[in-house]
């Protein structure tokens, strides 16, 4: 294991065929590295020493061996598998990889555009495009196009709002049992390794009774946000939302949805609320366009429920229910989850209106026997009393 | 740690070995494997269900001949579970003992909290048997955050100091793997410490060698058919698709009922043995015959 030993074993063992001179192998394997570094896969000088290592308990000279040493050393995520296949074909066997990268990868977000790309409604049949869709109402935007929508775009007033939800919020997520004890006089269980330790300390047995009963934790929330068109009013405020819950409950899994699922919770999880959102949004592909809301429910139960991500937890689904997809597949993707995490909400601003006072879409008709609880969340002050009683539905 | 490096000679050997207790590890495993054995290196197996990652360690602790350790992560697993825990009611026993007799000199004290009042969990064990052990940390995914740091601490230097007896070490390391569901994200450092492969589905040729490795009994055709079944059912939408347990485990239910080839029949009596989730049974109810033939 002696680090500073290997690199030159692996120059000395290595088959050294073209003449490379000492060390040869041991700076192209380093320079492997940097090319993944290069390509933002996180490889740190610890990860390249592995590799050596590894390598050198292989025969460097065949690439499949040094495929695999370096696969599983370098890489420490499957999704990062990808980017390793692409950058060793292209640095130890020369295939030029195919030319895309510099048009999806990183798309730097111009500073200060408020990022409004207006694309023609080109799908065929709705006639309605952005402009007016709580008016229109029953329909979702048909639109599908994935834009970046900014946060700077805020107002004043809007992030003044931010600031005061994130200091007020006071959420109070639903609690659990859990398996460990506590100390706990009015509790059921002795807790005899208490009362053990008391007893040896003052070397003899007291008979005095200590108590334990089973802790409490917070439940798992998972919140999925609707960011599409006819939702773009309230969107920026859930994920204002989305935050401050992030920043209060232990575990709290954030997801946007319009007609894809993106999950952001890693965008969040930083500590300035600019920062989070900035980073939030542009993860973010298909900010405003349409909705498909039971295509993405149903990918978030294949990926990520299944798993048991929601097993136990609250999830909250924030929507207008102006579902643009097949409501067959709504209603399965409900019923999944409904039997995989322990409470639905759905959070619902069209609610709050006057005229839309009933579930008047056929997505909240298919949705409602699987649901536990429904929201407005159309304000500020709904929001806020919703992550306070969020406790008692759960 | 040299222990296990004498042991394998080269990746093709171990995969050898591996397939000599009835385990095909594919190219990129067996390295990993290989990898993890000669740098003294806990494995990192992620992977869906059912693809033989926890098989891997039963089977490394077989051609080794070591002893197998299995810590079975669950949320809100600590130290008391993980590693050891005083014998309480035994120590409580022994105060009361003391006292009536009136024997309370400093060794019988002492004693309270010598090894015989110690309980062992798995880290503890594999821990004192070190190079004799092979330490499967099971689903570490479903542990919480704060166990997942105090496992970093214990793989890096495989020691632990219990306050009342002192620092227990490793003389060779064991072999260490760990699985995960990924049901949640591992944090970086750990992974860093470990070898990181995914394991995915077994190609149909692999498939159909790994059911005659472990189930010779069953004929060839059978075999093929059951395997070529199980590829058609991971095509579909299926909110579990099967994984290679559950290709064993159909097989091996053909066989009780004595069905010698895979027909609608005996396909629908066999089905809870594959496929495990009540939507999914209607999905492919519906949907057998182009599951059964091409």
């Amino acid at each position: 294991m002696s680090a500073e030993v290997a690199p030159p074993e692996t120059a000395e063992r290595g088959p050294n065929e073209s003449g490379t001179g000492e060390g040869g192998i041991v700076e192209r394997l380093v320079e492997f590295g940097h090319a993944l570094r290069a390509h933002d896969l996180p490889v740190g000088p610890a990860d390249v020493l592995n590799f050596c290592e590894a390598a050198n308990e292989l025969s460097v000279g065949d690439p499949v061996d040094l495929y695999w040493a370096g696969r599983s050393t370098l890489v420490h995520r499957r999704d990062h598998l990808p980017v390793y296949d692409e950058v060793f074909r292209q640095f130890f066997l020369g295939i030029a990889p195919p030319k895309k990268n510099e048009e999806t990868a990183e798309k730097p977000v111009p500073q200060g555009q408020t990022g409004v790309l207006d694309v023609p409604d080109s799908e065929g049949g709705e006639e309605q495009g952005d402009d007016q869709p709580l008016v229109l109402g029953l329909q979702a935007s048909g639109v599908e196009v994935e834009r970046n929508k900014r946060f700077d775009a805020c107002t004043e007033e809007e992030l003044a709002a931010v600031r005061r939800i994130i200091k007020r919020t006071r959420l109070q997520p639903p609690l659990r049992q859990t398996r460990r004890r506590a100390p706990d006089p009015k509790g059921r269980t002795f807790d005899i390794r208490r009362m053990t330790r008391e007893a040896m300390r003052l070397s003899q047995d007291r008979g005095e009774l200590r108590m334990m009963s089973r802790k409490v934790r917070p439940r798992p929330i998972i919140l999925l946000l609707d960011i599409s068109g006819s939702m773009a009013d309230h969107s920026r405020n859930l994920l204002q939302f989305a935050y401050s819950m992030n920043r209060a409950a232990q575990k709290v899994e954030v997801f946007c949805f319009g007609t894809t699922l993106t999950r952001i919770t890693p965008a969040l999880n930083r500590r300035s609320p600019d920062d989070a959102l900035r980073l939030a949004a542009e993860r973010v592909f298909d900010w405003d366009g349409g909705t498909r809301i039971g295509a993405s429910l149903d990918e978030f139960v294949r990926t990520y429920a299944r798993r048991g991500m929601s097993r136990g937890a609250t999830v909250v689904i924030c929507s207008d229910g102006l579902d643009r997809g097949n409501p067959i597949l709504l209603s399965e993707a409900l019923e999944r989850l409904a039997r995989l995490s322990h409470r639905i909400v759905w959070m619902n601003p069209l609610f709050a209106d006057a005229t839309h006072g009933t579930p008047n879409t056929l997505a909240m008709a298919i949705a409602a026997p699987h649901l536990d609880a429904v929201e407005t969340g159309h304000d500020l002050a709904s929001l806020e009393s919703f992550a306070v009683r969020l406790a008692e539905i759960g | 740690m040299t222990d296990s490096a004498t042991h394998v000679g080269s990746v093709a050997e171990l995969q050898e070995e591996l397939r000599g207790v009835g385990y095909l590890a594919e190219r990129g495993l067996a390295t990993a494997a290989f990898i993890g054995l000669r740098l003294g290196r806990p494995i990192l197996l992620e992977g869906e269900v059912g693809v033989g990652k926890t098989e891997l360690a039963k089977c490394l602790a077989a051609i080794h001949g070591r002893e197998l350790i299995r810590l079975q992560c669950y949320e809100g697993i600590d130290t008391h579970q993980a590693l050891y825990e005083w014998d309480y009611a035994r120590q409580m026993l022994q105060v009361r003992a003391l006292s009536e007799h009136e024997l309370t000199d400093a060794s019988t004290v002492g004693g309270l909290y010598g090894p015989d009042f110690l309980l062992e969990r798995p880290l503890l064990q594999a821990i004192r048997s070190g190079g004799n052990a092979v330490l499967l940390i099971d689903e570490i995914d479903r542990a919480d955050d704060e166990f997942e740091a105090f496992l970093l601490e214990l793989l890096s230097d495989f020691q632990i100091t219990i306050p009342e007896i002192g620092t227990v070490a490793a003389e060779d390391r064991p072999i260490v793997v760990l699985t995960s569901n990924r049901t949640r994200e591992l944090h970086d450092a750990l992974k860093r410490r470990c070898l990181y492969h995914w394991i995915g589905y077994p190609s149909l040729a692999e498939e159909i060698e790994i059911v005659r490795v472990r189930a010779p009994q069953v004929a060839e055709q059978l075999a093929e058919q059951v395997v070529q079944a199980v590829h058609r059912l991971r095509d579909l939408d299926l909110a579990k698709p099967p994984g290679v347990a559950e290709t064993l485990d159909w097989v091996e239910a053909l066989g009780v009922v004595d069905a010698e080839t895979l027909d609608a029949q005996s396909a629908t009596d066999t089905l809870g043995s594959v496929i495990k989730d009540r939507d999914d049974v209607e999905v492919v109810t519906s949907d057998l015959d182009r599951v059964l033939t091409d």
